[in-house]
């Protein structure tokens, strides 16, 4: 008998004038033991899965149909009363966001004792006893000290920890972690995904694990199951998955992942449309409106989930793949063109923007009345590069490593505490009048186009608002190159008069790549611009950003964490970690030849939708977390968490130095490869080199930044 | 904190001397003055100058500020020539029953609005929900001195349940006389209750949405322990700020039911203050409540940090 299992349950959320029909027949099993992978893009299901199950829907949600049994007894009638003694009992439940998921006011150690005091019954003594206990158990450094802390001394990944120890502390029998790592940096990432399992080995327990992620779940999950539009529509064992997807929904997800189009150089595949809306669910396969295999039929009949093999179902008619098929499955239209044809190489030209030794820092202040200063956060310190016309810089790194302040520091909407910003012959760092003549030339792409446009004016005049202020053109010259911008990025010019919460993610990532275009700048900085995005949409985004480059020449400064989108996108990557830039070069030299420990930890830690490759590298990736930036360590700034690191990482900084003819420098006293002459062979991981000629290092510093 | 405090408690100071220059500026300001006042509007200008020159009102306003301040300082608060009698002594004598009632009612209100806005919080849009909304805006919006004209009608003259009171002309007699207090307090707090329980009612359905209640639900918590072992406490915290901003009315008193139930506080003296161009009370009275206004949101910001651990004050 497996330990939970849902047979063809349905959920339904009543809005004021609809219904959503948030889960049309669900069909999942999971045995003890084991982990099961939910994914799917946003809004597929996966989440009213997990919330169905541990009743916990959001108002006027309710389970409509089905069963939903845990070791054999039916959840649906159990009453409230009784549904609370199963919750953080026998099933316990981690979220996307510990910050907002704990209770602020609470200590973490009272909030871990509450779910054994519900539970068991302790008094407030055995109670905070187990939460030490627990909270020790999930790696939580000085658990006696940290179970007085509150929520907000915590740093992500220890917040996360004690979520876990409080979903723990019962020891259920199954485990639903709802995106768990989604608002965790790679490398903390890594270290609860490791933790989760390694708690499973240990308590026996079963992992439903939700996730948009395939990269997150190849590594985990021994069993996944995709899900569109409130469906189940493929679920197999993880290897068979990612090896022969049968379903063109699973099939399409795994060709829109930037690696692919990376390693290929290629163009991303987009999935065309949206998903459908679940409030008037379309007859027949839900995704055939998308689908490139669809036949007439399948906007008729409603395909049902089943196989060859009990082991592997998919809901379709003409499934993709290698196993014996039941029809041939021909590729017909292609709203969305993918051409395999590869992105011109010789587009890039002369330097452009040239940073010489940035330095940002924040003062610290005390005192009562008269404020001094008594330290400083050290954002950015002493980073030189140049962005070259029509090229791309990637610029990576955690979370808290400065670029997103390099990129604040471009744009001007920061100052400089020191160096040059060296544009047009000018100094954007010290010359603010320069900053304002150029501003129209260097544009902003957010993260969140959403919250970084006034949600009361329409799309029209949000993109109108630059030229109003810069004075370009008349009126109508100027509604013409709004619509022109439109056509631009594939919107419709009717949208134009559209509020911007009537867009979806990735139309108004659209609308906010327009709005940086309308001053027709020469570079843009795009901030984590498709990171809120699903990975089709993504996709789509990202195509659209090279396409346009092409066309008007732009160059990109793309600061994003997610290696797999930089790679894809830039022609040159930078690394940085704690305000300093320690490794840049040509985007492939520095994925496939690394010299800096942080690159090879970076690349290790995130994850890759393959699963023997997640799989071999089981134990290799960064580890600790960010040291902080208000006293960061003399020296190499990465040497607390650096394998390699010696005594001379503490005493001596290190310089950016030539790795290779092909401009790829990084800064190391121990670095992973020697310099090559043509950066061909990959040196063997781990190999030491020590400096022998600190004068030829001189030198090449000196070419370096010349 | 400590560092803070000394901040905010400079700050506070030098708030309240800004407000007495510009309080003792206006009042001299005023046509005539205090000395028409005094004189009647058809005084002659010679016996106006000579009790000017009396009273130092002929100098330069600058000294008289001074001079006031000064005394201010030594806790002299100045001579009311109209009742012949000093402020201090004035304002004791009247400041003891009005903080006594309002203070009361400001309690009352409190505790009455808790269970009412959790209670319409929880069980929102529903007809419980909007009949005690309906109730609230009602003695809201409703006058004071109305419904005190009702309830003196209905308790006192219609069922006799509380009998005709004399006049509370002392803390003393606040505090002897139980049944005297009871019709201004309960006015008190049926017309100001709304206020918070409006605020905590909004200010629980939005911690209601909070994720971190999702949490407790999802370890077992029950709805009791959800409601009243994270949820309250949250939404509690920003009704501080409210109900310290209430605080100078202690000392503002509440002329209407001053007036209706017979009641010599400090409400009914700073009207007649007002009315008769007595500055010396006045100024007296504009200066305790600019004190316990800036002491009333040092108050609520510290009670913040307490109650919030995420606030540091630095």
């Amino acid at each position: 008998m497996p330990l939970l299992e849902l047979k063809d349950v349905r959920t339904e959320i009543r809005l004021k004038r609809s219904t959503v029909h948030a889960l049309d027949g669900v069909n999942l099993s999971i045995e003890a033991g084991q982990t099961l992978g939910v994914v799917g893009e946003s809004g597929c299901g996966k989440t009213m899965t997990a919330m169905s199950i541990m009743r916990l829907l959001p108002n006027g949600g309710a389970v409509t149909g089905g069963e939903i049994l845990l070791e054999g007894r039916d959840l649906l009638p159990l009453s409230d009363a009784e549904m609370a003694k199963v919750r953080g009992n026998d099933i316990g439940m981690i979220f996307q966001d510990p910050m907002t998921s704990l209770n602020p006011t609470m200590s973490v150690g009272r909030q871990i004792s509450e779910s054994v005091r519900i539970h068991k019954g302790y008094d407030k003594k055995q109670a905070h006893e187990r939460a030490v206990e627990m909270l020790s158990f999930v790696g939580m450094p000085s658990p006696q000290r940290r179970a007085l802390d509150y929520p907000h001394q915590l740093s992500g990944g220890m917040r996360q920890r004690a979520m876990i120890a409080m979903a723990l502390a019962n020891e259920p029998k199954l485990l639903i972690a709802d995106e768990p790592t989604t608002a965790l940096d790679v490398t903390v990432q890594k270290q609860i995904l490791g933790l989760i399992d390694s708690i499973k080995e240990r308590l026996g327990m079963a992992v439903i694990l939700v996730t948009h992620d395939l990269g997150v779940i190849a590594g985990r999950a021994d069993k996944i199951a995709v899900m569109y539009a409130g469906r189940v529509v493929e679920t197999t064992n993880t290897e068979t998955l990612y090896a022969n997807p049968r379903h063109p929904y699973t099939e399409a997800l795994f060709d829109s992942l930037p690696e692919r189009g990376a390693e290929s150089g290629t163009k991303l595949y987009s999935i065309p449309g949206l998903p459908p809306d679940l409030t008037k669910p379309p007859a027949g396969c839900r995704f055939a409106a998308r689908c490139r295999y669809a036949q007439p039929s399948c906007r008729e009949q409603d395909p049902q989930l089943t196989g060859e093999t009990s082991e592997h179902q998919y809901a379709c008619f003409f499934p993709v793949g290698e196993v014996e098929r039941s029809a041939k499955a021909v590729p017909v239209t292609l709203t969305e063109e993918t051409s395999a044809e590869a992105i011109p190489q010789s587009r890039i030209g002369e330097p452009l923007l040239t940073v010489r030794n940035l330095v940002k820092e924040y003062p610290i202040t005390a005192g009562a009345v008269l404020r001094r200063k008594i330290g400083a956060v050290s954002a950015v310190a002493d980073v030189s590069f140049t962005i070259y016309q029509g090229e791309t810089l990637g610029l990576v790194g955690e979370s808290g490593c400065g670029k997103t302040t390099v990129g604040k520091l471009l744009v001007g909407l920061e100052d400089a505490t020191g160096g040059e910003i060296g544009y047009g012959g000018r100094d954007l760092a010290a010359d603010r009048h320069a900053r304002g003549a150029v501003r129209r030339e260097i544009q902003l792409m957010f993260q969140d186009s959403y919250a970084a446009m006034n949600p009361r004016m329409r799309v029209r005049s949000v993109l109108r608002e630059p030229l109003d202020i810069q004075k370009v053109g008349d009126k109508a010259s100027r509604d013409k190159r709004i619509a022109e911008l439109f056509d631009q990025v594939g919107l419709p010019r009717t949208a134009l008069e559209r509020y911007p919460h009537e867009f979806s993610g990735g139309q108004r990532q659209r609308v906010g790549l327009a709005r940086a275009l309308t001053l027709a700048p020469k570079l843009i900085v795009a901030d984590e611009p498709v990171s809120a995005l699903d990975v089709s949409i993504q996709s789509q985004v990202l195509n659209l950003m090279k396409d346009l480059q092409v066309e008007f020449g732009l160059s990109y400064l793309f600061i994003s964490h997610d290696l797999s989108v930089v790679r894809y996108l830039s022609d040159r990557i930078g690394v940085m970690y704690l305000g300093k830039l320690v490794e840049i070069g040509p985007a492939e030299s520095v994925y496939a030849n690394p010299v800096h420990h942080y690159t090879r930890g970076l690349l290790d830690t995130i994850p890759v939708a393959d699963p023997a490759v997640e799989k071999a590298k089981e134990d290799k990736g960064i580890v600790g977390e960010l040291p902080s930036a208000i006293d960061p360590p003399s020296g190499c700034r990465f040497r607390t968490r650096c394998p390699a690191a010696q005594s001379l990482c503490a005493e001596q900084e290190p310089p950016l130095v030539e790795f290779g003819t092909n401009g790829h420098l990084a800064a190391c006293h121990f670095p992973l490869r020697r310099f090559d002459g043509d950066a061909g062979e990959p040196a063997a991981v781990g190999e030491v080199v020590l400096p022998s000629q600190p004068d030829a290092i001189d030198d090449a510093t000196e070419s370096a930044t010349a | 904190m400590t560092a803070y405090i000394v901040r905010r408690t400079l700050q506070a100071v030098l708030t309240v001397i800004l407000v007495s220059i510009i309080t003792f500026g206006l009042l001299h300001l005023l046509p005539g003055g205090m000395v028409r006042g005094l004189l009647g509007t058809h005084a002659n200008p010679q016996s106006i100058a000579q009790l000017s020159a009396q009273m130092g009102l002929n100098r330069p306003l600058f000294m008289q500020y001074l001079s006031w301040f000064g005394n201010f300082l030594h806790g002299d608060f100045g001579w009311d020539y109209f009742k012949q009698q000093s402020v201090g002594s004035l304002i004791q004598g009247t400041i003891g029953q009005s903080m006594y009632i309002v203070g009361l009612s400001l309690v009352l209100s409190v505790l009455i609005s808790i269970p009412i806005g959790v209670l319409q919080a929880v069980r929102r849009n529903t007809l419980l929900d909007h009949t005690l909304t309906f109730v609230s805006f009602v003695l809201w919006g409703i006058p004071t001195f109305l419904i005190a004209f009702l309830m003196l009608d209905l308790f006192v003259d219609q069922l006799g349940w509380i009998p005709t009171s004399n006049e509370i002309a002392s803390f003393h007699d606040a505090l002897t006389q139980p049944q005297a207090i009871i019709l201004p307090v309960a006015c008190l707090t049926l017309t100001s209750f709304a206020g918070y329980s409006r605020y905590l009612r909004s200010s629980v359905l939005d911690e209601l949405t909070q994720e971190y209640v999702r949490t407790a639900i999802a370890k077992g918590a029950g709805r009791r322990r959800v409601l009243y072992g994270h949820v309250l406490r949250n939404a509690m915290i920003p009704m501080i700020t409210l109900i310290g901003l209430s605080l100078p009315a202690l000392v503002g008193g509440a002329v209407i039911i001053e007036n209706v139930f017979n009641i010599q506080g400090i409400g009914l003296l700073t009207t007649q203050a007002a009315l008769t161009n007595d500055f010396g009370v006045t100024l007296a009275i504009t200066m305790l409540t600019a004190a316990l206004t800036v002491l009333g949101s040092l108050i609520a910001d510290l009670s913040y940090a307490i109650l919030d651990p995420r606030v540091r004050l630095d």
